[in-house]
């Protein structure tokens, strides 16, 4: 009995009282300055291009990234930064999809690295249709935590930005 | 020998003779017969406990004995986790019967109406010898099956609570007239959008602002009713019993899973309406029970058929290439559960009993709705079982056992109703499950012993218990829209094995109870979903693999009688757990509770009349695995009080409850809600009013 107790004791102690290597912090998405792109409520138009440019950052290593593009013509929200933005000519890119543009594609990024800044150029489809979407980015560490930012941008063949 | 025999009938045929008083128990003769009944830690409450408990959901009111936690989804669902192990590691039984749902979600609750229970069992440790698969950590027993004494008699019951706006009505009925009896139970509770001490939830640097501090589209309601027609003979006891349980209740409205949602609902229009998303279960079960006692020999056999029907409602929304969804039906499961037991108990030699038995279950499982997480299955287990307990006095017995289950499951095959683009410009439509058959022959053993000198109860166990992996845990491969993540299951999955030593020790002066129940588990292949680094879909992959784990803990109850009428209770418990291998090597495992407990001092102002103030308190939680969030530590303060009226035969209760009465704003490290962000209920004052006949 009192072996067995010494046991538990010394199991508590040794995995109570050591401090170990383990990663507890989820990466971070960071603005990458005067490059960051795209920016909430930012306008693009079909046929031309997202030169996606963020910061990750992480305490141990970093793991993955993923872009997730898709229509938000029914106004859901999935919002860390993605909200209502006022555009022009919002009315008639509200409704149902007709062919609604989606982009879903996963990126590595190189082992070992504590901060990384990722470039994507994204090309738009010409015949997408218009009006607001979701710009999810999504990044992993090695340790499985993952961070979520959602930007809302918008389509627009008449977009003077650009 | 004939002790334990009586102990057997005991168990079914008897009253409601727990000495269970008030919110705390009173130790006696019976707390000591309690004790001895098993080799494991065990705690047992009656009717009255939970009454006098009763906190929404039957796991909440059980929540605060030690060593059993209530995983809550929002107010009026929980489900119940002992040692931190729940879901499929944990076996709920009614009746005997395991208790078969869709134990595998987060978010699903426990079909089981709290106020048709006349008495629980809480085994705490590795039960696989007794319920085979599943009974990894425990089993929480409920028995419904009491004997009537009169020819009618009954009890009616009526609670509110403030926190939610819930209103709960409950009638029992029952009666026996020589030889027959019958019973007869109908429930129904109606709840609204619950109260959070808080303005609005920040969750993922969004800031989601509550009308009225009430958590949106979380109100829900359930209903029960139950017959039980039955038998008892000199020799033979029959029970036929047919119950139903309906329940519906919504999820928050703002986020769902990991996912933050607006929605173009006016959630904020009422706070009883249960608008999208929201789930609805319907649990039917038919259970026919009989014992005959021939001579020395026992002999029981039960045949059950469970019926589980659980739908999820949600907004279409496209996902990826997932197109706008056809309808709101997200994911509909369909189960269908058969049951059979026999066994006997013989008497062997003076001191030995023998028990035998096999258990058959047959599961047939189909899904539905657009969101694929578990494929349809059927399985099949045959359990076989031979136990011995051989008593050397009144005072000390072993008991050991050995039981071999083998196991067949059959996996569908699953394919997406939309098609994904792939190289090339073709789009295929996905195969999510292979058709697969996989054979399991697991075998579970125990060895225990329990000494009772005078005041001390002693108990050791050592045992093997088993849990064959889930459909879902072989099966799955694809977005789990309820949680946001792509969940990926591993097709040769071992079953997960685990070894447990278990001692109960306990001190039963006359003032003064002690009991201090410690474990050391282990598991070589613990079944654990691993959030990875990688993506797929655009969501991060859970991948199903194995990795040893090491768990400890143990739980503590101390009853100090001050005065007559002035008890103090003191209660913890603490579980420490870690991957040895794998890929969360030094990591702990998801849901482990904080070490916590209650401090409660209970004043008896009169044989039927209790005041008793508690103060419920938990450390924080840091030691967290991803996707987890470390968890402050908490404290609440609680009042209870209750008071029986007797006159003839009729006695009126009045109970009253006042839950977090200094509208603390705490998080409960395993409630379902954490993950968002969303605190636990403020201030909740609950009245209840019952009357028996």
């Amino acid at each position: 009995m009192k072996q067995l107790f010494y046991i538990f004791i010394s199991f508590i102690l040794l995995y109570a009282c050591t401090p170990d290597g383990k990663d507890l912090q989820a990466p971070e998405i960071l603005s990458a300055g005067e490059q960051t792109c795209p920016l909430n409520c930012q306008e693009f138009t079909p046929g031309g291009l997202i030169e996606f440019a963020y910061l990750f950052r992480d305490n141990v290593e970093l793991g993955n990234f993923n872009i997730e593009i898709h229509s938000n013509s029914d106004h859901h929200t999935h919002g860390t930064e993605a909200g209502e933005c006022e555009h022009e000519h919002e009315e008639e890119h509200t409704g149902t999809p007709v062919n609604p543009w989606v982009f879903n594609r996963d990126y590595p990024i190189p082992s070992g690295q504590t901060q990384y800044k990722a470039q994507v150029r994204i090309p738009i489809p010409e015949e997408v249709d218009e009006g607001e979407y979701h710009f999810m980015i999504r990044v992993t560490d090695a340790a499985g935590w993952q961070s979520i930012r959602s930007v809302a941008i918008y389509l627009s063949s008449s977009s003077h930005s650009l | 020998m004939i002790k334990a025999l009586l102990a057997v009938l005991m168990l079914y045929g008897a009253q409601d003779s727990s000495l269970v008083l008030g919110p705390a128990e009173i130790y006696g003769e019976s707390h000591r017969q309690e004790l001895m009944h098993t080799t494991l830690g065990s705690i047992e409450v009656g009717r009255n406990y939970l009454e006098n408990n009763f906190s929404g959901t039957l796991i909440q009111s059980l929540s605060a004995i030690p060593g059993i936690q209530a995983r809550n989804i929002g107010s009026g669902q929980s489900h119940a986790s002992i040692r931190g192990l729940w879901g499929h590691r944990m076996v709920i039984a009614v009746d005997g019967i395991k208790h078969e749902g869709q134990q595998w979600g987060e978010e699903h609750g426990l079909e089981i109406d709290p106020l048709g229970i006349d008495r629980v069992e809480l085994i705490k440790g590795p039960s696989s010898l007794l319920f085979g698969s599943d009974a990894v950590g425990g089993v929480l027993s409920l028995f419904t099956n009491y004997l009537p004494t009169r020819s009618f008699q009954g009890r009616a019951q009526l609670n509110f609570r403030s926190n939610n706006l819930s209103t709960g009505v409950s009638a029992h009925l029952e009666g026996r007239k020589e030889h027959f009896f019958w019973r007869m139970h109908l429930g129904g509770t109606l709840y609204a959008d619950y109260r959070v001490p808080t303005d609005s939830i920040e969750y993922y640097s969004y800031r989601i602002p509550l009308h009225k501090r009430t958590l949106r589209n979380t109100a829900g309601r359930e209903e029960n009713a139950s017959l039980m027609l039955g038998y008892v003979g000199e020799q033979l006891r029959n029970d036929f019993k047919v119950s139903v349980n309906d329940s519906k209740c919504g999820f928050f409205a703002n986020a769902h899973g990991l996912e933050v949602r607006l929605s173009k609902i006016n959630y904020d229009a009422s706070r009883q309406d249960i608008d999208l998303p929201w789930q609805q279960v319907t649990h039917l079960t038919l259970h026919n029970h009989t014992h005959y006692h021939a001579d020395r020999v026992l002999l029981e056999g039960d045949v059950a058929w469970q019926m589980n029907h659980r739908e999820e409602h949600s907004e279409p929304v496209p996902h990826g290439y997932m197109p706008l969804p056809p309808d709101e039906l997200e994911r509909s499961f369909h189960k269908h559960c058969l049951t059979g037991k026999f066994g006997v108990t013989i008497p062997l030699s003076g001191q030995n009993r023998l028990q035998g038995g096999i258990d058959i279950e047959w599961q047939h499982n189909r899904r539905g709705g657009w969101g694929f997480i578990l494929p349809d299955f059927e399985t099949l287990s045959a359990g076989i079982y031979l136990l011995d307990r051989h008593c050397f006095s009144d005072e000390l017995y072993i008991h050991a056992g050995l039981r071999y289950d083998p196991t067949w499951t059959a996996i569908h095959a699953y394919t997406d109703w939309f098609p994904t683009p792939g190289d090339e410009g073709k789009s295929i439509y996905k195969q999510r499950a292979v058709e697969s058959k996989r054979h399991f022959d697991p075998f579970s053993w125990s060895v225990g012993v329990v000494w009772g000198p005078e005041r001390w109860v002693l108990k050791g166990n050592l045992g093997k218990s088993f849990r064959v992996p889930s459909p879902k845990e072989m099966g799955a491969d694809g977005v789990n829209y309820a949680l946001f993540r792509y969940e990926r299951g591993t097709a040769d999955l071992l079953p997960e094995e685990s070894y447990q030593m278990d001692l109960s020790v306990n001190w039963l002066g006359e003032s003064l109870q002690v009991s201090l129940d410690p474990y050391l588990n282990y598991f070589p292949n613990y079944i654990y979903l691993n959030p990875s680094p990688a993506f797929e879909e655009g969501l991060q992959l859970y991948r199903y693999t194995q990795a040893s784990v090491l768990r400890t803990g143990a739980e503590l109850t101390i009853m100090y009688k001050i005065l007559q009428r002035l008890e103090l209770e003191l209660k913890g418990e603490y579980l420490l757990a870690r991957q040895m291998d794998g890929a969360k090597k030094g990591y702990s495992l998801p849901f482990t509770p904080p070490w916590g407990g209650n401090a409660g001092l209970t004043y008896r102002f009169s044989e039927e009349g209790y005041v008793r103030l508690d103060f419920r308190f938990a450390g924080a939680q840091n030691d967290i695995v991803p996707p987890e969030k470390a968890t402050e530590g908490w404290y609440t303060l609680n009042f209870y009080a209750g008071k029986a009226f007797q006159s003839g035969r009729t006695t009126l209760k009045l109970g009253l409850r006042a839950e977090n009465l200094l509208n603390r704003r705490y998080y409960d490290h395993t409630s379902y809600y954490r993950m968002i962000g969303v605190p636990e209920p403020g201030i909740n004052l609950s009245l209840l009013l019952g009357i028996h006949f």
